[in-house]
């Protein structure tokens, strides 16, 4: 155990000694990926040629003799694809990191206001009744919202402690609608959107198109730079609100702006991928692991190491089997075992 | 006390043998086993003295026959006694014989080996044969002996259920089956059933013309494969329920103490099997309208194999079935798959196992169907297909050739009596050279035998337009 923990302090320090490598490999890791995941599906397509075809906008001659139907499949169905893995995954880890910065609780993500069962309802009401992915997308959005407004706004009822009484309105307000979801489950047909609203909330990316793409581009980028830009004030948050007011940051405006952001770009995602656990929670921990509880650093990791995450269970999930794996299923089954390894690795520092 | 009261009833017998014999072979014998004797003796005497309007119904039967058509007929008209004639009778009774023309009326069918054929257009006549066939008519047959008062069946799930006859109350809990009892016209049996595709505004309209109880007895909230509703169940007071074998709540249902014939009717052996179970739950009749429906599926994949044979194998059509969702596809376990074999075609996702299955676009582009299917329900659509810029890379959608499967009550792709209908439409959309089986009357035929149902223009035109 004790070895354990000195290795892991060392890892820590020689990273930090040696930074430039560190963030070499935090760009070069998701985006290696991104290329190789290209490079994988159920349908063959060598290597070389799917480097042809991602040339081919800038020299169209390059991709000739290559079939047309290779050339769709690399930019119609597989780069969209990738690029929600991605951005998703890179979107929970640092909201994951985010949430658990200004909750100063290692156990909470993106979720916890109630976003992902607001969502899960908002789909399900569209699965049952229209079917039209589209609706799917944008009632998942809007309910999500929603939930994560109830929630802050309920929690504004009661004066004192508010992020207690914020956390407690979260899980308040995501049961309630969880309990909603599984009204609309018992009301819907066996035969057919039971199927849909059960292989939604388990997440997948099968769906996801250029034209649903676009929303989620645009909020997680920027949502990203938002966080990115206040990643030094994470710090000051995790420390308490009369800290941060001694040190001169407004706390309860800046987690407003935070947990305003975070929901955009979690609601986004969930609408476009369906519910996908614990990559909000594991990541954050795992950079902890690496990099240690300094945001400034720790967001970074976060970023680099959910895209990256999400990017591999999303080739598992589409390539293993003729069917599709939802990947919450392999989220979960895949980020438990890391989550609960790292908690006994790793005791301090938080 | 026994031994004395037959030799009274054999003293009567003996008396009223005696009496016939002195009156010349009077027709309007309570007795059906002289009426035999004199027909044989004498076929002409009924010529020689007509008899009078004492009759109600003048009957001819096979002599095996008189028996159980006497203990009907006292049954209906108060105990009075038929009259049996050898010519110009009002009512015909003999064996129903082999479904040779399908394409014709079916006999009232009351005994495995009885059926009734009027000879006059007559409103007494025809409450006669309803009532021969109904269930307080093989009540009757079952009092007199001559019916069994129980059935032993194996059911789809390989249990051995026994069934008091005759079934007054079923509840079914599963569509299909539902619609194998309306096949098999058994419908005022039931007490509550679970409809499939009754929901649309196409199929309540035509339920609510087929049957006049229905919504009132649409049970599909409280029974389905995953919900049973006990305690409404045993409000409901049935004597047989019916639900599929793979169905959520078949612990539970053991409570009740009322036996639980299931089905399990996945693949076009077990569809007709399933059929025959049905007919032989409700009796004699059920049990012909049953075999009429065997015989003109079985005519019609028949027809389809035969133009199929024809087409070398490498030539055969490759279809892709969907689901719900454009990448959610049948399973080679589903009855889509058979539906598409039938017709002659090759199932593209016949690799997958379980029920629907989800996939993704490159698993589609492997398969490379020809042709693509969507179901008629859940909202799917053909559209969504078409419509969809990643789906145009494949060839089948750049030739349009992306369907939906037609419904008129029940989908035509589930194991329903109606997938007969959906192989003839598949086989069409597939060979429309080879085949040459027509949607709208083979429809129109299919819903009148089996529904008694005239389907209307309107309905013909929506269910069959040419894709």
């Amino acid at each position: 155990m004790k070895r354990l923990q000195k290795s892991a302090a060392s890892i820590k320090e020689e990273y930090s000694i040696r930074k430039v490598p560190l963030y070499l490999i935090l760009i070069g890791l998701p985006l290696g990926l991104f290329v190789l995941s290209l490079t994988l599906g159920r349908y063959q397509i060598g290597p070389i040629d799917v480097l042809k075809v991602m040339l081919s906008p800038i020299f169209p001659s390059i991709a000739e003799g290559i079939p047309d139907i290779a050339i769709q499949l690399i930019l119609r169905v597989r780069l969209p694809r990738i690029l929600a893995a991605l951005l998703i995954g890179a979107s929970y880890g640092a909201t994951g990191t985010a949430f658990q910065a200004i909750f100063k609780n290692p156990l909470v993500d993106s979720n916890i206001l109630g976003v992902t069962s607001g969502a899960g309802f908002g789909a399900a009401l569209a699965l049952l009744f229209f079917g039209d992915q589209w609706l799917v997308q944008v009632s998942a959005f809007v309910f999500g919202l929603l939930a994560v407004f109830l929630s802050f706004f309920g929690s504004r009822l009661y004066r004192s402690s508010p992020l207690l009484i914020l956390t407690l309105m979260g899980i308040l307000v995501g049961s309630f609608f969880g309990s909603l979801t599984s009204l609309l489950k018992y009301a819907a047909d066996p035969l057919d959107s039971l199927p849909a609203i059960t292989f939604w909330l388990l997440g997948s990316l099968n769906g996801i198109t250029w034209q649903n793409l676009l929303p989620l581009i645009i909020l997680t980028i920027l949502g990203l730079i938002y966080l990115w830009v206040l990643r030094w004030r994470l710090n000051i948050l995790s420390l308490g609100d009369a800290e941060a007011s001694a040190l001169g940051v407004d706390p309860t405006r800046m987690k407003l702006g935070i947990i305003l952001f975070s929901t955009l770009m979690t609601a986004v995602a969930v609408s476009a991928s369906g519910v996908i656990g614990w990559v909000g929670l594991v990541i954050p921990h795992a950079g902890r692991l690496i990099v240690g509880p300094e945001h400034k650093r720790l967001l970074p990791v976060s970023i680099s190491l959910g895209a990256a995450f999400l990017m591999i269970i999303d080739d598992l999930a589409r390539t293993l089997l003729p069917g599709e794996i939802p990947l919450g299923v392999l989220t979960g089954l895949i980020g438990v075992p890391i989550l609960v390894l790292l908690m006994r690795r790793s005791r301090t520092g938080w | 006390m026994k031994k004395i009261k037959y030799s009274i009833i054999l003293l009567v017998i003996i008396s009223s043998l005696v009496i016939t014999a002195c009156t010349n072979g009077d027709l309007e014998t309570p007795n059906p086993e002289s009426t035999i004797t004199d027909a044989e003796v004498d076929p002409d005497f009924e010529s020689t003295e007509p008899i009078e309007e004492q009759a109600r119904l003048l009957i001819k039967a096979e002599p095996d026959l008189i028996e159980p058509v006497t203990v009907l007929y006292k049954a209906f008209f108060n105990g009075e006694s038929p009259s049996f004639v050898q010519n110009d009778p009002d009512l015909l009774v003999a064996p129903p014989g082999e479904i040779v023309d399908l394409h014709h009326e079916l006999p009232a069918v009351f005994l495995n080996d009885g059926a009734m054929y009027p000879q006059n257009d007559n409103e007494e006549i025809e409450a006669f044969i309803q009532f021969a066939v109904s269930v307080d008519g093989q009540q009757a047959l079952i009092n007199a002996g001559l019916l069994p008062e129980s059935i032993d069946l194996t059911d789809q799930a390989g249990n051995i259920v026994s069934i008091n006859l005759p079934v007054r109350r079923v509840l079914s809990a599963y569509g299909p089956v539902t619609a194998m009892i309306y096949s098999v016209d058994a419908e005022n049996r039931f007490v509550s059933a679970s409809y499939l595709g009754a929901r649309d505004p196409l199929g309540s309209s035509v339920m609510e013309k087929v049957d006049s109880r229905f919504p009132d007895i649409q049970g599909n909230e409280s029974f389905s494969q995953s919900e049973f509703n006990i305690e409404e169940a045993a409000m409901l007071e049935p004597d047989l329920i019916i639900g599929n074998a793979r169905s959520g709540w078949l612990e539970t249902v053991a409570a009740l103490d009322v036996p639980v014939f299931l089905y399990d009717a996945e693949t076009s052996e077990a569809l007709k099997e399933a059929v025959l179970l049905t007919g032989q739950i409700f009796g004699p009749h059920s049990t012909y309208q049953a075999d009429a429906w065997v015989r003109y599926y079985e005519s019609i994949v028949g027809s389809i194999e035969e133009k199929m044979a024809e087409i070398p194998v490498e030539d055969r059509v490759e279809v892709l079935f969907t689901g719900t969702e454009p990448l959610r596809v049948a399973s080679g376990d589903m009855f889509q798959s058979y539906i598409i074999e039938t017709a002659g075609g090759i199932s593209a996702s016949s690799e997958l196992e379980g029920y629907w299955n989800n996939i993704n676009l490159e698993q589609v582009v492997i398969w490379d169907p020809d042709v693509i299917i969507v179901p008629p329900y859940g909202g799917a659509s053909v559209e969504a297909i078409t419509e969809s810029d990643e789906w145009q890379i494949l060839d089948a959608v750049k030739d349009g050739k992306v369907y939906r499967m037609p419904k008129l009550v029940a989908p035509w792709d589930t194991p329903a009596p109606d997938a007969v209908l959906g192989i003839i439409w598949m086989a069409q959309q597939l060979y429309p050279e080879q085949i040459d089986l027509d949607c709208s009357t083979e429809a129109e035929f299919f819903y009148n035998t089996f529904f008694d149902y005239e389907i209307t223009d309107e309905e013909i035109a929506k269910i069959c337009s040419i894709n």
